[in-house]
């Protein structure tokens, strides 16, 4: 029986889909009592396209990598990142060394963007559109670049199995170089805008705090589970590609501020500290470069038929801007899609965290609070809230809960 | 009420209709000061009671297609329906699959198309531009 | 608790499961220019035994890390592999264990382990929704993904004839699969 449908009171705020940081959209069936949440109940499935069954019924691997691709428009570095890990895997296929140094980069320059989109989102979620206009002025700089050096701004296409598609060669350094001084210096202005601003301080810290204790048992990754001082990150446990020869530490919020509360400032915190780490990464990635080619086979029907042939499992896992990603792969000899594929998203995760997150919370604070966890599907469809005193079931418009939200930070600043 | 006022501002409503995110993000940066529709009087509202234009994204899953009925009735009239992306066009590169319910010109009638895997920013405005080019000449067949 | 070696690992799966313990091996694969090597575990235990050994891996880490329930079709049986990671939190350190477990398709029953990890309840859900198996316990069993208006008994990931081919789209100009020569 779900949640929400009990015979007490009941307060349905249905939202539509609307809202500026779209991604996909998702139900959120909230009970309160008063003011407070008191239950969450998630509801997902709106963009369900059946991904899996098409890269084993109709598409081969290689063409699995665009498809992988499209999974997120925001993240579409890490799925095929770790779907091609998977592949070599299975099919015993060693990149060569310089196509992993490649890889990163490019992965360092999609969490950079990530984080910045999502910096701007959160402002909005307050009510300070400036920063959100601030955010994504700043971002273009990082799009620019993505699209100097692989081609396009969104679906980069930069990858293959045995390697990558296009190199990054010595004359594109500089103009690299560039970019990251600019977000050298922009740093310090970033950390005062969000960190130190009295209102931001006030609606962020003590909202939304999920425990060290809950993180560790409904399994959360990335920023959220960072946040909540658990020093998970796939770069540091299980390196792969240019990381392993890197050192590469999981940012906590102790970094910076001391200590660790799991709320949605010191969220704030992990990902601003982690866009700083990854100029630090791209910048020695390129002092690091090593020599050599970038595809362990060139031909695309000699590589097809070493796929058809091969037989093997393989597991490719990736830290997204949002957490882990895990691809399971299982070729089987003579047969030419996929035998098995199975596709785990770093927000599957973390969204089992959001009824704890929300839980004894205000209404206002559901916004910020859930667009915290950088759900890559945080344009939430429709939120219903039962509320269990009065017994009034009423349809809130999301503009509605959006301008709670507002408000409340309004009323903060008076 | 006559579709001259267009000439002076066009409301937008965005809806998702499960796509993956990256038409919606170029949609977004075409509202950031790099691009900045708004001062040529594009603006993003909150509610399709407010809208002039709907711009649909995604194939249309099919628990969505619902939503995207009654959002299309509750837009007043006159109104367009502009399309971005692959996926609501044919399907894009899930076009065979079990859960689709069809591109969206199979569920409301679509005045403009826009393609791409995702449509640059530049490309979203061209096709602004000729949904209000579209819409000005309706204006006048309606005059006249 | 101190670090066990993945042969230590397979050696303490031995002794607690018994008869459960169906085999296990260590894969190692090599890492970028310093060629760091990485090994992981691959365990195969008995329907009977699974529970038993989730328990067996919380000891060996408190709170270990699940990261998905995947799940293949492999004619006569389901093979379900439960992704753990160990160790994780120190450079270098994190250790992949795959569990197997191999269920007949006459008797498609697996017991819940959301008691132990409360976590895997999305994965678990999915699991019933996609391959058609009946997790015995599960605390919320409703459909996640799939829409209500796909009628039960269509298991996308299955192969045989309960895959949902006859949901599929048909474009304009062809004829529905099957009636075509690829097939």
């Amino acid at each position: 029986m779900a949640v929400g449908e009990t015979e007490k009171a009941t307060y349905t705020i249905p939202v539509g889909p609307i809202h500026p940081a779209l991604k996909e959209p998702v139900q959120l069936m909230l009970e309160i009592e008063g003011e407070k949440v008191v239950n969450t109940d998630v509801r997902v499935g709106q963009v369900h396209r059946g991904i899996e069954w098409i890269g084993m019924n109709r598409n081969n691997p290689i063409q699995t990598i665009y498809l992988a691709e499209r999974i997120c428009g925001i993240c579409n570095i890490c799925h095929p990142f770790s779907f091609v890990m998977a592949v070599e895997h299975a099919a015993g296929i060693t990149p060569p060394p310089r196509a992993e140094y490649i890889r990163t980069i490019t992965a360092e320059m999609e969490r950079i963007h990530s984080h910045l989109l999502w910096a701007g989102v959160a402002a909005h979620e307050i009510g300070f559109d400036t920063i959100f206009y601030l955010a994504w002025q700043v971002r273009e700089e990082m799009m620019d670049l993505i699209e100097y050096v692989t081609g396009n701004r969104v679906t980069k296409a930069m990858f293959q199995i045995g390697g990558v598609r296009r190199d990054i060669t010595e004359e594109q350094f500089p103009r690299i170089r560039q970019s990251l001084d600019y977000y050298k210096s922009l740093f310090g202005k970033l950390k005062k805008v969000f960190l130190d601003d009295i209102t931001i301080r006030m609606r962020t810290k003590n909202v939304g705090i999920l425990k060290k204790e809950d993180a560790l048992k409904l399994l959360a990754v990335g920023p959220t589970a960072r946040a909540s001082g658990v020093p998970k990150d796939v770069r540091q446990d299980q390196p792969y590609a240019a990381y392993a020869d890197l050192d590469v530490k999981a940012m906590t919020p102790d970094m910076l501020s001391g200590t660790v509360v799991g709320d949605v400032y010191d969220r704030i915190i992990v990902r601003l500290l982690e866009v700083k780490q990854s100029i630090e990464i791209i910048e020695q990635c390129l002092e690091k470069m090593p020599p050599g080619p970038i595809l362990a086979q060139p031909k695309i029907a000699v590589l097809l038929k070493t796929l058809t042939k091969a037989e093997g499992e393989g597991v490719g896992r990736a830290e997204a801007p949002r957490g882990e990603v895990i691809h399971y792969v299982r070729l089987e000899a003579g047969r030419e899609t996929l035998a098995n594929w199975k596709v785990r998203a770093p927000t599957y995760v973390n969204l089992m965290c959001v009824p704890a997150i929300l839980k004894g919370g205000q209404i206002a604070d559901v916004p910020i609070a859930f667009a915290s966890i950088d759900p890559c599907q945080s344009c939430t469809n429709r939120i219903v809230v039962t509320d269990r005193a009065t017994s009034r079931k009423s349809v809130i418009d999301y503009e509605e809960l959006h301008r709670l939200s507002v408000e409340k930070t309004e009323e903060l600043k008076r | 009420m006559s579709l001259t006022a267009f000439k002076r501002a066009l409301w937008v409503y965005h809806l998702n209709t499960g796509s993956c995110n990256g038409c919606d993000i170029e949609i977004l940066a075409v509202l950031t000061p790099r691009y900045d529709v708004e001062r040529f009087g594009i603006k993003l509202v909150g509610s399709p009671r407010h809208a002039d234009v709907l711009l649909v994204t995604g194939p249309v899953v099919r628990q969505m297609v619902a939503p995207v009925n009654r959002i299309y009735e509750q837009t007043p009239d006159p109104k367009l329906v502009m399309v971005v992306g692959n996926c609501g066009i044919e399907g894009g590169v899930f076009f065979e699959s079990y859960s689709l319910a069809g591109p969206v010109d199979q569920i409301i009638p679509v005045d403009v198309y826009v393609p791409g895997c995702p449509p640059r920013p530049e490309a979203i405005i061209h096709g602004v531009v000729m949904a209000w080019v579209k819409l000005e000449k309706l204006a006048k067949q309606e005059v006249a | 608790m101190e670090k066990l070696s993945p042969q230590a690992i397979i050696d303490s799966f031995v002794t607690e499961l018994g008869d459960g313990f169906f085999g296990g091996s260590v894969h190692e694969y090599e890492v970028a220019v310093k060629r760091n090597k990485f090994q992981s575990l691959w365990i195969e235990v008995r329907k009977g035994a699974l529970r038993d050994a989730v328990e067996h891996i919380c000891q060996l880490q408190k709170y270990p890390h699940l990261a998905i329930i995947s799940s293949s079709d492999l004619g006569a049986e389901v093979e379900l592999i439960y992704h753990f990671t160990i160790y994780y939190g120190e450079h270098l350190q994190e250790l992949s264990l795959g569990l197997r477990v191999k269920l007949p398709k006459s008797d498609l029953k697996i017991p819940t382990i959301t008691d132990l990890i409360p976590g895997a309840l999305f994965t678990e859900r999915e699991t019933q929704e996609m391959m058609g198996i009946e997790v015995v316990g599960i605390p919320d069993g409703r459909r996640l993904f799939i829409a209500e208006d796909v009628p039960a008994g269509v298991y996308p990931w299955r192969k045989d004839e309960t895959g949902p081919e006859r949901l599929l789209r048909v474009l304009p100009g062809r004829k529905p699969k099957g009636q075509d020569k690829e097939g």
